[in-house]
């Protein structure tokens, strides 16, 4: 100690149990409830946190810097392994942005499939994290469950694209194949039987359970002005109260067409971030239900064959569909030069894309505007003064995923 | 080669001297197995069979999910795939665990953390590498941050294939390592 | 807009509210793509940012995002682009500053708190200096990193890479040895202007040389396609290709006659039990 004070000491008989040094430790970058590679370097005072200063770019892999030197049907993939819970949802934005910039249309039944199955991304998401959340505060039965909803959602997306986690399924312009028939009508009976029961039953053993609410409750409230200035978004800045959800402000695709509601928290702590999750899981199958109910026949992709490859059948006849196909794989489709910033709301909440076109076949610039980002920036001031215990709690109602938040 | 005690008349290591395993058990094996325990009341095997089987039968593996392999990672543990199955149950102390599954994208600033944990676990330790990015670098082969492939850091004795490799995979994989934990069996790795 | 993207409220009278609120602040306003971009005065960024959260009308109350966008053949290379959000009026906006390696860029960090971190990656990816940012550190490259990737002079894989050293017995950093080089194409038409030259067109550009070559001047006749005067006092050597034999296998292609794979000489595999299993690992020993 180096500002030991004998006077201090003589007023006080028992200096060792004021004077004790606030000391560092180090959590992670290995550590089964980091969700990853997150290393938190955490000072406390005793078991109080004082402060947290988290380091990320553990996975940094340089994916803006590779996405500049691919064309822009190359640089696709790269999404998928941004946030891999949620795959479907980073291709989204990177579409939309691509078709901006292009302003291409894209058909109905088009759109209602990136619906469907971004929805059903969305559920497959928050499997996860609620799952993990849940077990990080000390419940193991529920994740099993959840992981089973999770285990049939991965079969779907295999039905659908042919690889469980990294579908490379969105084109700008519509979607890549079309879905057989049977995959929709299995997914329909899937979600009224199977994951009612299923997330019903997981649910019911946390949602009001004493252990689970002492360790979740009034943990990290973030009151609305925070969450603003904090940049925070989707299920964190609606368990903060704001009802802002970007589907249904700003709607793409088809969600100007389905009704769902948007589920608000009322304190702003932990628990209200994982009740809004679950809710959010209800609403998108409500979305996914809707969807198949007026998803109408028709093309899945736009007709434009100067960014639609042409179909495979169509190859064997024409010569000119064998050129565009050539082209379209080999040297790719130039998009007009300028810039958007799109944003589409993630699992995880605002994933953007902002895209810099020099009017080549590759991007000038993608910058990928990580969720994780700014409320993992948030953790110091969320978890000051909590308990070194409450650190999983948190970061489980947060959602991170490195892959994004390191890119 | 282990140390060999005596050759046992017969059932579990008959004609296993040079590691052939187990074949699946049939009814007068277990009879056979039976009969000699009830006679002598204790069973005979070498040591060399003994460190096999307990190798095999238990291998903990540490849980080092770094990117998108780590999910499927978690798929293999839970009730659809199961990997208790087959002994491997995830453990997070690198001091407990016997095989490491280098499941992800290994960046630069993580290889340092790689390494340790490599160091800190006990022998015998066996590595899977899971995915092509730990394989060799893969879709991020040419990138500034990443090193090109785990075994560059640590040396791998399994390289399960895929972007990323399916659950089943990785179990093969597992399955592949207790084989050659079988094969290359010695009391001394 | 055709394109089915985020449908947010209208740009219209946007930029005019914004030229009032700004002044001679705002140097230029572009609507383009559906989006509204405003290029504001570097020194006085944050008092354009304060105007363009409070100002009713405006009332851009979050910050999304902080990009840096290189253009290396400008005289103030870097854009430092900030994407605005204003929840309550539902409209997006993009207000970009432009600067160089060295003038540094005031934070804004004091507006809102997530900038920190956005600008700490604007710093390690491009190397912009920002004042006022309490805590620049470098985020997302690894510990001791040299250089800032994402300018488009940072080759993309680097200059080093790691590895670990069996004597020093840590991982180190070396140069780095690629095994096969990044393949990139350029899709450009040579039509449209290529500035590349195709393989076996170099030729056509080189000066040819003159007929008459003056003594000692420079010949394109490299050293090893000269002829010398010994060169042609090579040994004679029998026109006839070597006499055929076939006193040993190898001359006749008839293979070893064990090859060695006979039953007893195959490696032995431990999951399929053979017969002779027990001749083959005392063998094996």
């Amino acid at each position: 100690m180096a500002d030991y004070d004998p006077q201090i000491d003589a007023a006080n008989p028992t200096p060792g149990d004021v004077e004790i040094q606030n000391y560092t430790i180090n959590f992670g970058p290995q550590h089964p409830a980091a969700h990853g590679v997150l290393r938190l370097v955490t000072e406390l005072d005793g078991e109080i946190i004082e402060r947290i200063d988290p380091h990320v770019g553990l996975l940094h892999r340089g994916t803006e810097k590779l996405i500049e030197y691919k064309t822009y049907a190359q640089a696709l993939p790269y999404m998928d392994r941004l946030d891999y819970c949620s795959p479907l949802c980073m291709e989204h934005s990177y579409v939309l942005a691509v078709e901006k910039l292009l302003d291409i249309e894209v058909p109905l039944r088009a759109q209602y499939l990136r619906v469907f199955f971004a929805e059903l991304t969305r559920i497959c998401n928050h499997m996860l994290n609620l799952g993990s959340h849940v077990m990080d505060v000390g419940a193991m039965t529920p994740n099993l469950w959840m992981f089973e909803i999770r285990e049939d959602c991965m079969g779907f997306f295999e039905r659908m694209s042919g690889a469980r986690m990294h579908h490379n399924y969105l084109r700008p312009g519509g979607v890549h194949q079309d879905v057989p028939l049977k995959l929709l009508t299995d997914i329909a009976e899937w979600l009224d039987t199977r994951l009612p029961r299923l997330f019903g039953d997981a649910i019911s053993l946390v949602a009001e359970n004493r252990i689970f609410k002492q360790r979740n409750v009034d943990i990290a409230i973030v009151s609305r002005e925070d969450a603003v200035r904090w940049g925070f978004s989707g299920p964190m800045i609606r368990g903060a109260g704001i009802p802002w959800d970007i589907r249904k402000a700003q709607p793409y695709d088809a969600y100007d067409r389905v009704e769902f509601d948007v589920p608000v928290g009322t304190r702003g702590d932990c628990y209200d971030r994982f009740m809004v999750r679950v809710e959010e899981v209800w609403q998108s199958a409500r979305i996914m239900k809707q969807c198949l109910a007026q998803m109408p026949e028709g093309p899945i992709a736009s007709d434009d064959r100067k960014v639609v490859p042409p179909k495979r059948a169509e190859m064997k006849q024409s010569m000119e569909a064998l050129i565009h196909h050539f082209k379209l794989y080999t040297e790719g489709y130039h998009v007009p030069a300028g810039e958007v910033y799109v944003a589409t709301e993630s699992p995880k909440g605002e994933f953007g894309i902002y895209m810099v076109s020099d009017g080549s076949n590759k991007p000038y610039r993608v910058k990928i505007r990580p969720t994780a980002f700014s409320h993992l920036q948030a953790m110091d001031f969320m978890s000051k003064g909590h308990m070194l215990a409450d650190i999983t709690a948190i970061l489980g109602a947060m959602d991170i995923v490195f892959g994004e938040c390191d890119r | 080669m282990g140390v060999e005690l005596t050759t046992p008349p017969h059932g579990f290591g008959a004609g296993n001297a040079a590691g052939v395993p187990v074949q699946a058990p049939d009814q007068g094996f277990f009879n056979d197995l039976n009969g000699e325990l009830t006679d002598k009341g204790f069973l005979v095997t070498s040591t060399e069979d003994l460190f096999q089987w307990a190798r095999t039968g238990s291998l903990w593996w540490m849980t080092f999910g770094l990117a998108c392999c780590a999910v499927e990672m978690i798929h293999v543990n839970m009730p659809r795939y199961d990997m208790e199955r087959f002994g491997a149950a995830p453990r997070a102390s690198p001091r407990q665990s016997d095989v490491m599954i280098v499941a992800g994208t290994l960046c630069n600033k993580m290889a340092p953390a790689l390494r340790r944990v490599y160091d800190q676990m006990s022998e015998p330790k066996y590595v899977i590498s899971m995915g092509s990015c730990a394989n060799g670098g893969g879709y991020y082969h040419y990138s500034y941050s990443v090193v090109r492939g785990c075994d560059r850091v640590v040396p791998v004795d399994i390289y399960v294939p895929g972007c990323p490799p399916t659950a089943e995979a990785l179990l093969y994989g597992v399955m592949q390592l207790q084989r050659k934990i079988r094969r290359s069996g010695s009391i001394e790795r | 807009m055709r394109a089915p993207a985020p449908r947010y409220a209208t740009n219209d009278g946007i930029i005019d509210v914004a030229t009032a609120a700004l002044g001679d602040m705002l140097l230029d306003a572009q609507d383009k793509v559906g989006e509204v971009s405003l290029t504001v005065d570097r020194d006085r960024l944050v008092i354009a940012m304060e105007a363009l959260r409070d100002t009713p009308g405006l009332k851009y109350e979050m910050l999304a995002e902080i990009a840096g966008v290189d253009y290396p053949e400008r005289p103030e290379r870097f854009d430092v682009v900030y994407h605005l959000l204003s929840m309550t009026r539902n409209h997006r906006i993009r207000v970009r500053v432009t600067t160089d390696e060295e003038r540094p860029v005031p934070s804004v960090t004091g507006i809102w708190y997530n900038a920190g971190w956005l600008e700490r990656e604007v710093y390690d990816m491009y190397g912009v200096l920002f004042t006022g940012n309490a805590d620049l550190r470098r985020i997302l490259t690894d510990y001791g990193f040299r250089g800032h990737p994402l300018r488009k002079d940072f080759p993309l894989t680097g200059y080093v890479e790691m590895r670990y050293s069996e004597e020093a017995k840590r991982v180190v950093y070396e140069p780095v040895k690629l095994a096969q080089d990044f393949r990139t194409f350029d899709f450009m038409s040579p039509w449209e202007g290529a500035e590349y030259v195709l393989p076996g067109d170099e030729k056509a550009a080189q000066p040819k040389p003159a007929a008459g070559q003056a003594p000692g001047a420079q010949s394109p006749v490299t050293a090893d396609q000269v002829t010398r005067a010994h060169d042609s006092e090579k040994k004679a050597e029998p026109n006839a290709p070597e006499v055929k034999t076939t006193e040993h296998t190898g001359q006749t292609g008839a293979g070893k006659p064990h090859p060695g794979n006979l039953s007893h000489e195959k490696p032995v595999d431990p999951d399929v039990p053979s017969p002779d299993a027990k001749a083959s690992s005392a063998e094996n020993k």
